[in-house]
């Protein structure tokens, strides 16, 4: 048995690419569900039962299915319905359509955290009800939600491995091709492995200190 | 092939594929669960160089796409060792493996839930380290961790959908299979779809009954 | 004018307000006072609108506040204090001042911010306006939610036991401030527990006991043997705080 990670070193520029392409997928797909996340939050706590039921079946039925058929269901079924889009922006767009089931949970439990008594304080000044979400419930809520969303984001960067089934040529894609090209599968898996170990863990990282940064002026200052 | 519209004989092909898919699910969630507690035990016991290596094993399957550790299994280790191996051999070793992780986890924190003054209360009194870990820990952490394990195998369920990547005949692969062959994505997706959420939501309750029986056990009945 | 008119408020089998009626005309200072459980809060919110009325009326200026296109307009005539401040945390001492003025009365950014400083600064806050919430003392946040009230100009203003939560020190600093308001004219609704104080500046006081008004007297009145203090409730009441 030969364990040579050398061989690796001229594909890591196109290796670099794939990862890059991840990177922009998961960005994009994590202002998606953010921006899905909140608005299903807003309709989980609404007081339309309607709403609340609609986005309560959305949520269940994305989180407990696989991602691969959800996946699958849009780029093939798309097509049928004469909506032609390419494979990045349909792995995108299924990464934020999934990610938004959790983000909104998320955010959900960040808006029920509110203290009342700010939402009453906001409602007596006369501030209308969009108002007091776009300008109170919803930037406490986020500003609260940074780390469970980060986990989300986390989460999302192992899931967009999977959109190499989709022929995108996203870190795990690329990998794929440089073995077809090396031949030596163990070598370049275990250091794709790890790359998306440390990938995480950036991330993780980042997360904290943007949770730090952002509620620095909300936490109580030291007597 | 030809291409043709649905048969009787599908809904027999989609059952074999979810037995296949249901198959794999509980063997290598029982194999997590028996791993994943013996390393946790192992946690408990302080011992000296496996615990570190353990936790390091853990996060790096934690922190990577299912996908990746399956190629790395399926196409890295029989390239390393001149080996050959089954695609079914390939996802029993990946999915116990990364289930053992996130057990492991769940059960380390379920351990540790418990306090310290119970574990040394009953050392003092003479209690050897198993029979705290029997009578005072076991109990207690079993209660605690079921709502997190119940959870975790959910998510399992899900991931059991990458096997058909390298080649497992299961549930995806079958609606892969009925998708090429009769060009109706939107059925073929949505009731494989289906057929995932179902068991999901049936796993969810029988977690949810599982864990009442539990607490019921472990409650204080009174004098 | 502010009218309470016979007004009912149950939460659930428990009533709360019972045909309580109650006039403020402008200028004037009431203070409601009862032992706890009594109504005094529930009959604040009311007014602003957080609770809905089971009987009887609430009007602001002649604006209903049981119609929701009025209620509006009626929360712009008044203004509240809460006892545990509410603040926006996640805004500036200045932002939550300047916030509703913005929002709802439509005032230009500048305008409402030198508004806000002129506030502050007669608080002794001048030197605050970039100050989170989180790092002020609780008088400190206190005062903010005054000049947060204050900003809207309304024509009442509403305080719920807006010194309950403070230590001693914070409470005198506040009430300072109150003072210097009725001193000043503006119409104040008080619910609080600080009787010497109402005593000192309410031109009113009227007195809530399980959900019914029981007197509604002006304070030398109230305080009268043959007055407020012939009830035998009222007597009760004071003597018990009397000794805190």
């Amino acid at each position: 048995m030969r364990f040579d990670l050398s061989i690796l070193l001229p594909h890591l520029g196109f290796l670099a690419q794939g990862a890059l392409l991840t990177a922009e997928a998961c960005a994009l797909a994590l202002i998606g569900s953010v921006i899905m996340g909140a608005f299903v939050a807003i309709a989980r706590t609404s007081s339309s039962s309607v709403l609340r039921r609609i986005s309560f079946v959305y949520v269940d039925i994305f989180r407990n299915v696989p991602f691969i058929v959800q996946l699958f269901f849009f780029y093939y079924g798309l097509p049928e319905i004469g909506i032609y889009i390419d494979a990045f922006t349909t792995g995108v767009v299924a990464l934020s359509i999934a990610g938004g089931a959790y983000a909104s949970d998320v955010i959900r439990a960040g808006i029920m955290a509110i203290d009342p008594g700010i939402i009453e304080a906001a409602e007596v000044s006369g501030l209308s009800r969009r108002v007091v979400f776009t300008k109170i419930v919803l930037p406490i809520a986020l500003r609260t939600s940074v780390r469970p969303l980060g986990s989300v984001l986390i989460n999302m960067v192992l899931t967009s491995s999977i959109l190499s089934t989709i022929t995108l040529n996203e870190l795990t894609g690329s990998a794929q091709i440089v073995v077809s090209q090396t031949y030596r599968p163990f070598e370049v898996y275990i250091v794709l492995l790890v790359v998306y170990a440390v990938l995480t863990y950036l991330v993780s990282l980042g997360i904290a200190l943007l949770h730090r940064r952002l509620n620095r002026d909300m936490m109580e200052a030291v007597a | 092939m030809r291409f043709s519209d649905f048969t009787p004989f599908d809904i027999w092909l989609l059952l074999q594929g979810l037995g296949v898919s249901l198959g794999l699910f509980f063997s290598t969630s029982l194999i997590g669960l028996l791993i994943g507690t013996l390393w946790a035990v192992c946690r408990f016991y302080r011992v000296p160089v496996l615990t570190p290596v353990i936790t390091f094993f853990a996060e790096l399957l934690k922190n990577s796409p299912v996908l990746v550790q399956l190629f790395l299994v399926f196409f890295g280790l029989p390239g390393l060792f001149h080996i050959r191996i089954t695609p079914t051999t390939a996802a029993m070793i990946t999915l116990s493996a990364n289930s053992a992780a996130f057990v492991y986890v769940i059960a380390v924190s379920a351990i540790e839930s418990i306090g310290r003054d119970q574990i040394e209360a009953a050392r003092v009194f003479g209690l050897t380290r198993w029979q705290v870990l029997r009578h005072v820990v076991a109990p207690q952490a079993m209660a605690f961790a079921i709502g997190p394990l119940t959870a975790l195998l959910v998510n399992q369920l899900q991931v059991t959908s990458l096997i058909s990547v390298i080649g497992v005949v299961d549930l995806t692969k079958i609606g892969n299979i009925l998708n090429l062959r009769t060009l109706k994505p939107f059925i073929v997706w949505t009731v494989v779809g289906l057929l995932y959420y179902v068991c999901a939501k049936l796993l969810a309750w029988l977690g949810a009954r599982f864990e009442n029986r539990l607490r019921a056990h472990a409650a204080w009945r009174g004098l | 004018m502010l009218k309470v008119e016979n007004v009912q408020k149950a939460f659930g089998p428990t009533t709360v307000l019972d045909g309580v009626n109650l006039t403020i005309n402008p200028g004037e200072v009431v203070s409601i006072l009862g032992s706890s459980g009594s109504g005094k809060s529930t009959l604040i919110r009311c007014i602003n609108g957080l609770e809905k009325l089971n009987g009887g009326s609430i009007t602001v200026d002649d604006f209903d506040v049981s119609k929701p296109k009025e209620l509006a307009e009626a929360r712009k005539r008044s203004g509240t204090v809460f006892q545990l401040f509410n603040l926006y945390p996640h805004m500036t001492v200045l932002g939550n001042i300047t916030l509703a003025p913005i929002e709802v009365l439509r005032k230009p950014r500048a305008e409402a911010e030198a508004t806000a400083r002129a506030l502050l600064q007669s608080v002794g806050l001048g030197d605050r306006a970039d100050a989170y919430p989180a790092q002020l003392s609780g008088g400190q946040r206190q005062r903010v939610g005054i000049c947060r009230a204050l900003a809207m100009q309304p024509r009442y203003l509403l305080l719920d036991e807006v010194t309950s939560a403070l230590d001693p020190e914070m409470t005198s600093e506040v009430l300072a401030i109150l003072a210097k308001l009725a001193a000043e004219g503006t119409t104040m609704l008080f619910v609080t527990h600080e009787i010497e104080f109402a005593r000192q500046i309410s031109n009113r006081i009227v007195f809530l006991d399980k959900g019914k008004l029981l007197v509604d007297l002006p304070t030398a009145d109230f305080f009268a043997a043959e007055g407020g203090m012939a009830h035998q409730r009222i007597a009760q009441f004071l003597s018990k705080m009397r000794k805190e």
